[in-house]
């Protein structure tokens, strides 16, 4: 069976507390173990600032949507933006020896999923795949 | 977020509870730096109510550490729940934040 469901909010950061509630309720649905399903709750966050900060350069008046689709061999999160087309060369975080502020949103996101890959296809705006395999240790 | 600031026998302790993230990172940096640039000798952070850490959060103790450091002051963490060590553990930055189980044992170090 395919579960599936679709949200969209204003991306002002305020909002991203929401955002948390519901990705903690569908991946406990999921039937994840809390320790994937915070980090699940930390990666769809990071993704979501990511939007904010770099897609609308923090223009808080535009959408974000989200959609999270479950079926017996993945966990699918997609964001949705239309704001500046991001740059997959210049998005890999920093060195984790290199302590500076910034650049671990991108880590957070790797550490639990399995694909973390953009819609190349998309001629404007971003879409931002995320999938974690089901039954599969990361 | 809420943040507290208090007097512990002449100790400057920040207590904080709650979620820490893109929204309520600028106003702990506003209280953050806004105690470090009288460069205190030792701030004390009690992590015991945050129930969540973003990297917007972890980049502000980043700056508030290298700026303590830039005057020989100490950042020290302590009470820490486990999921925000698991964090911590997970960027390396248990190795650089100064952390401890309490409050006495932060003082005594």
């Amino acid at each position: 069976m395919k579960d599936s469901l679709r949200i969209s909010f204003p991306s002002h950061p305020k909002y991203l507390s929401v955002v948390r509630l519901v990705t903690v309720k569908i991946a406990e649905q999921c039937g994840f173990e809390e320790k994937i399903i915070e980090e699940i709750r930390l990666a769809v966050d990071e993704a979501c600032a990511n939007i904010i900060k770099h897609a609308y350069k923090g223009d808080t008046s535009k959408e974000i949507v989200l959609k999270y689709m479950n079926t017996k061999k993945k966990f699918t999160v997609i964001l949705e933006d239309r704001g500046i087309k991001a740059d997959i060369r210049l998005i890999k975080g920093r060195d984790l020896e290199d302590v500076r502020p910034g650049g671990l949103g991108v880590h957070f996101i790797r550490r639990v999923f399995d694909v973390f890959e953009y819609d190349e296809k998309r001629t404007k705006g971003n879409k931002l795949i995320l999938i974690k395999y089901l039954g599969r240790e990361k | 977020m809420n943040i507290e600031v208090i007097d512990h026998k002449g100790k400057k302790v920040l207590t904080l509870s709650g979620e820490i993230d893109m929204y309520s990172s600028p106003e702990l940096r506003e209280e953050l730096m806004g105690i470090l640039i009288k460069k205190v000798p030792a701030l004390y952070i009690d992590f015991r109510e945050v129930s969540y850490i973003d990297s917007s959060g972890i980049a502000t103790f980043v700056e508030g550490l290298k700026y303590v450091k830039s005057y020989g002051g100490r950042l020290q963490f302590f009470s820490i729940p486990k999921g925000i060590m698991d964090i911590f553990k997970f960027s390396k930055l248990d190795r650089v934040f100064e952390i401890y189980g309490n409050l006495d044992d932060a003082i005594n170090s």
